[in-house]
């Protein structure tokens, strides 16, 4: 393989600079001319008819400029879903009825933030207050309070599903008849959030000839641009979606959101720039989190360890309205089939409704709730049958090649020798039960070792489906990307140069990057889908693969030899053997535009996951194909329990993984590290605590997320699967959602081989520990 | 009603009509147009609105503008070529303890004002001074490896070396 000069290599970020000085421009450091603030006022109770509002006290406020209700909208639903199946179900602002406390009812634009505070203060809505449900199981009974009628399609006769995913294979009743033992279990997940720093954030400014901009932070400007035309009733090309730093995202800024919506009615209402920012409670309270997730569980398995079947009842608590939690008991599925071989499976996920906000994804989307119920039972079911818990990991991953149950392949999968290498280097199998050979030990600090094993998807056919990448020469050889990739802080824009450097031998600090701007740069799946890497980044490959062979032409004429002979390096090209003769690309761009009619080389590149697949699989059956690139990892969790106060820490993390190759080592660590912390805060520290639809831990006072005194050593091993070759297609392996999964069920596993407590719901609390040793009530 | 009052801010005198209620994250942003200093939660619970006063560092969100008349405000825009924000700022990016970014002003401005106090401070010691400053990307690891590094660039021997 020839040496590669950018990609494999910890390349420094390319907007290190901008944010180490706070040159950093994110949405809410955006500014405009006669800029007003918009405010929000949203629904005090968790399901109520809305009889009337009044605005005419509000509208007399001096400074107040436009109020905005449903009345003043087109009447047009949006959804994170809009399929046949699933159509659109939310108003952008609530109409008759509001379903969850924080529902959006009005906006107001003002001069300034007191009078818009003091107008939504003397906005009069009378409401009828409704009965409402706050737990999925209890929404399902038939004489819950119904927040929707359920789904037509759904038979069975359940209040409040909104959605429901079904899918198998093999002859489940035949599994569990030839096993050797069989478990069921029930495991189940809390309310977490995304806790990205930087605020929700909207600045919308309406020419009146008819143009709306847009800065709003973002994972990717496309889709927002398409929701935000369709529920204005603008064409695409009215909203210009621009470009803003993002201050974190972690699932959590997809979809369109409701400010996003009034910004930019107010703006057209009033003819001036209108910015929203949310505060932190009103984040907490009113926006959207993670999902909480019930799953039944039952597996039967061989005398050996090998899994036989496996029977899922998943149920997500969706909130008020669809939101992504029908594509959480899609992907939850997807989840279950992975990493193991599991020969007869059937899975049934329920998208139940409920008086809560609306759920986003959340990295790992579905894994890591359906990872902490597999791996912790597949512990259990180890020590029964006397299996260490490497062998019984090894025994049913999966393999190089497979093909899985829905006809994706998973290619070169590297998951035995994550598990082998997790092993090796912790000394798992020493070490793993030796803390509970000492039963009746007084030791107070119990040390103790777990596994988990994961496996995540890398893009999948969602709207906008597909990447494309410009690049063009400048005079002096340097080159320009344009790309509509959104960085979020993963590093998508360094990761663009490093390969498109690596085609063209232009360094990285003279590659110049246009970002995430619907007019001026083309079409990008967004940083979303876990894709960024494999499909942006081969679109980025092609477009630079072209002004390589357009260089290549062009130095063969003027250092006359065959194009196999001539190597580019450093913004210059020689015949093979022979470095002492360069012709410098400024040289070739000055040729290309005399010889080519003025073509200043420009390159172009395109990519699409699955081409031969017309959509994305069914949510409902799961039918289709689903992705062409898993990784796969396996992660050690080494905690200690006070068994005096229940609090327990994690130790040490160990991440081994087959992201394929990372393209950027630094920035895969960084994703891993991440990945690790917010999983630590899941397991210990993080819970929306909420009380008849109330949020009760509004801020980070109450909510704890990790500080620095919350580390844990995170330490990685790679499993290089893939490669890189100029001038091919490569097949790189997602690395930003992957590892928060299968560290939360190495954490329980471990705790367990700690003090012998199997606890089947998240969060690890210090009370719960506590409950579980019998030392509190 | 506005007040105007008098503020000194990298090194520049500014006078600013602002509310007696308006803290010094909102003074610096919109109405200085300092954008380096952010406001994640606005009740001190993040540390992303670090600045300095008088060298010190402080939650720009809970201080008024009015009572910082008689100090001294440094924010990360403040003095470019200065030493150790300088080498921090090298050492951030070198280390990968940059993701998003949105926490980073703050961390610099905190680490840096450790660093100009004590040099070579423990593994202890940088806990404790970065303890109120959240980051949500990098989980720490790497913030940490940063402002080590720094250290020993600026203290001229390594952290063992230190430690003998």
């Amino acid at each position: 393989m020839k040496e590669l000069n950018y990609v494999g290599k910890s390349v420094l970020r390319k907007d290190g600079p901008d944010k180490v000085t706070g040159r950093a421009l994110y949405t809410v450091d955006t500014r405009l001319p006669g800029m007003l603030v918009g405010r929000i006022l949203r629904s005090p109770h968790p399901h109520a008819r809305i009889l009337n509002i009044e605005t005419s006290l509000a509208e007399r406020v001096s400074g107040v400029k436009a109020i905005i209700t449903s009345q003043e909208t087109l009447g047009v639903k949006h959804g994170f879903v809009e399929t046949p199946r699933y159509p659109a179900d939310q108003h952008c602002i609530a109409h008759d009825r509001v379903r969850f406390v924080g529902e959006e009812v009005a906006a107001v634009a003002a001069t300034d933030e007191y009078a818009a505070e003091e107008a939504l203060s003397l906005i009069k809505v009378d409401y009828e207050p409704l009965p409402a449900v706050f737990d999925p199981e209890e929404a399902m009974q038939p004489d819950a309070p119904e927040i929707h009628p359920s789904h037509p399609k759904v038979r069975e006769p359940y209040h409040n599903i909104g959605g429901k995913t079904e899918s198998g294979w093999g002859d489940l009743e035949k599994g569990f008849a030839e096993s050797y033992l069989v478990v069921e279990n029930r495991y189940e997940s809390h309310l977490r959030t995304h806790g990205y720093l930087e605020p929700q954030a909207t600045v919308a400014s309406f020419e009146p000839e008819g143009k709306l901009n847009v800065w709003t932070s973002s994972q990717g400007p496309f889709i927002k641009r398409m929701k935000l035309a369709k529920t204005l009733g603008l064409p695409q090309s009215a909203v210009r979606v621009h470009k803003a730093y993002v201050g974190g995202a972690f699932g959590g800024k997809i979809d369109l959101f409701s400010h996003e919506y009034c910004a930019a009615l107010l703006s057209m209402k009033c003819g001036r720039p209108v910015k929203i920012v949310a505060s932190r409670p009103e984040m907490f309270a009113a926006y959207r989190h993670g999902q909480p997730m019930i799953v039944h569980l039952k597996t039967g398995v061989a005398k050996d360890g090998t899994l036989l079947a496996q029977e899922y009842r998943v149920i997500n608590n969706c909130g008020a309205y669809r939101g992504s939690g029908v594509v959480v008991i899609f992907l939850a599925w997807g989840f279950a089939m992975l990493p193991y071989r599991v020969p007869n499976l059937s899975y049934e996920g329920y998208a139940v409704f409920t008086n809560n906000p609306v759920r986003a994804p959340q990295r790992g989307h579905g894994a890591p709730q359906v990872r902490f119920a597999v791996e912790s039972q597949l512990d259990m079911i180890a020590e029964e049958l006397g299996i260490d818990p490497i062998d019984i990991r090894l025994i049913n991953s999966r393999q190089s090649g497979e093909v899985l149950p829905n006809g994706d392949n998973v290619h070169n999968c590297g998951l035995s020798d994550c598990i082998k290498m997790a092993d090796e280097h912790t000394n798992f199998k020493s070490t793993y039960g030796k803390s509970r050979r000492v039963p009746d030990s007084k030791e107070r600090y119990r040390r103790g070792i777990g596994i988990g094993v994961s496996s995540y998807f890398g893009g999948s056919l969602i709207y906008p489906n597909s990447s494309s990448v410009a690049v063009k020469m400048n005079d002096d050889g340097s080159a320009t990307i344009l790309t509509g990739a959104m960085d979020i802080g993963q590093g998508a824009e360094t990761i663009l140069c490093q390969i498109v450097a690596e085609e063209i031998k232009v360094p990285v600090n003279e590659l110049q990057v246009i970002a995430a701007d619907t007019e001026t740069t083309p079409v990008d799946i967004g940083s979303w889908i876990s894709g960024n890497a494999y499909v942006t980044g081969n679109a980025a490959r092609e477009a630079g693969a072209e002004i390589r062979r357009k260089l290549l032409e062009l130095a063969s004429d003027k250092l006359e030899a065959d194009i196999e002979d001539l190597v580019l390096e450093d913004k210059t090209a020689y015949v093979m053997g022979a470095p002492d003769v360069r012709v410098t690309y400024t040289e070739l761009v000055a040729a290309s535009i005399s010889k080519h009619r003025g073509d200043p080389l420009i390159g172009e590149g395109h990519w699409r996951t699955m081409r031969d697949e017309p959509t994305h699989p069914s949510l409902a059956t799961t039918k289709g194909r689903w992705s062409e690139n898993y990784a796969f990892d396996a992660q050690v969790a080494e905690v200690e329990v006070d068994t005096e106060t229940g609090v327990i820490r994690l130790l040490k993390a160990v991440t081994a993984h087959d992201c394929g190759f990372p393209i950027n080592p630094m920035l895969v660590e960084g994703q891993i590290d991440g990945q690790v912390s917010m999983a630590l805060g899941h397991a210990f520290m993080e819970e929306v605590l909420m009380k008849d639809g109330f949020t009760l831990n509004p801020t980070w006072l109450e909510y704890h997320m990790p500080c620095i005194h919350n580390v844990a050593v995170s330490e990685h091993l790679d499993v290089i699967t893939e490669s890189y070759e100029v001038g091919r297609p490569y097949r790189t392996k997602e690395v930003g959602e992957g590892y928060v999964s299968a560290i939360l069920a190495a954490i329980g596993n471990a705790i367990y081989d700690a003090v012998g407590v199997r606890l089947d719901t998240t969060p690890f609390t210090p009370e719960k520990i506590l409950k579980a040793l019998g030392k509190i009530q | 009603m506005k007040i105007v009052i008098e503020l000194s801010v990298n090194g520049d005198s500014y006078e600013v009509a602002v509310e007696p209620q308006t803290t010094l994250t909102e003074c610096l942003r919109d109405h200085l147009g300092l954008m380096g200093t952010k406001e994640a939660c606005g009740t001190g619970e993040c540390g992303s609105c670090t600045v300095w006063a008088d060298g010190r560092p402080i939650l720009s969100c809970l201080v008024l503008a009015a009572d910082c008349q008689q100090m001294e405000i440094t924010t990360i825009e403040g003095y470019p070529g200065h030493g150790t924000i300088k080498v921090l700022q090298q050492k951030f990016q070198e280390k990968g303890a940059v993701q998003c970014g949105f926490c980073t002003s703050g961390m610099i401005l905190t680490s840096a004002a450790l660093l100009k106090k004590n040099s070579r401070p423990t593994e202890d010691e940088i806990r404790k001074a970065l303890e109120g400053n959240l980051c949500r990307c990098t989980g720490y690891n790497k913030i940490f490896q940063a402002v080590q590094a720094a250290s020993e660039q600026l203290s001229g021997e390594s952290v063992e070396e230190a430690a003998k």
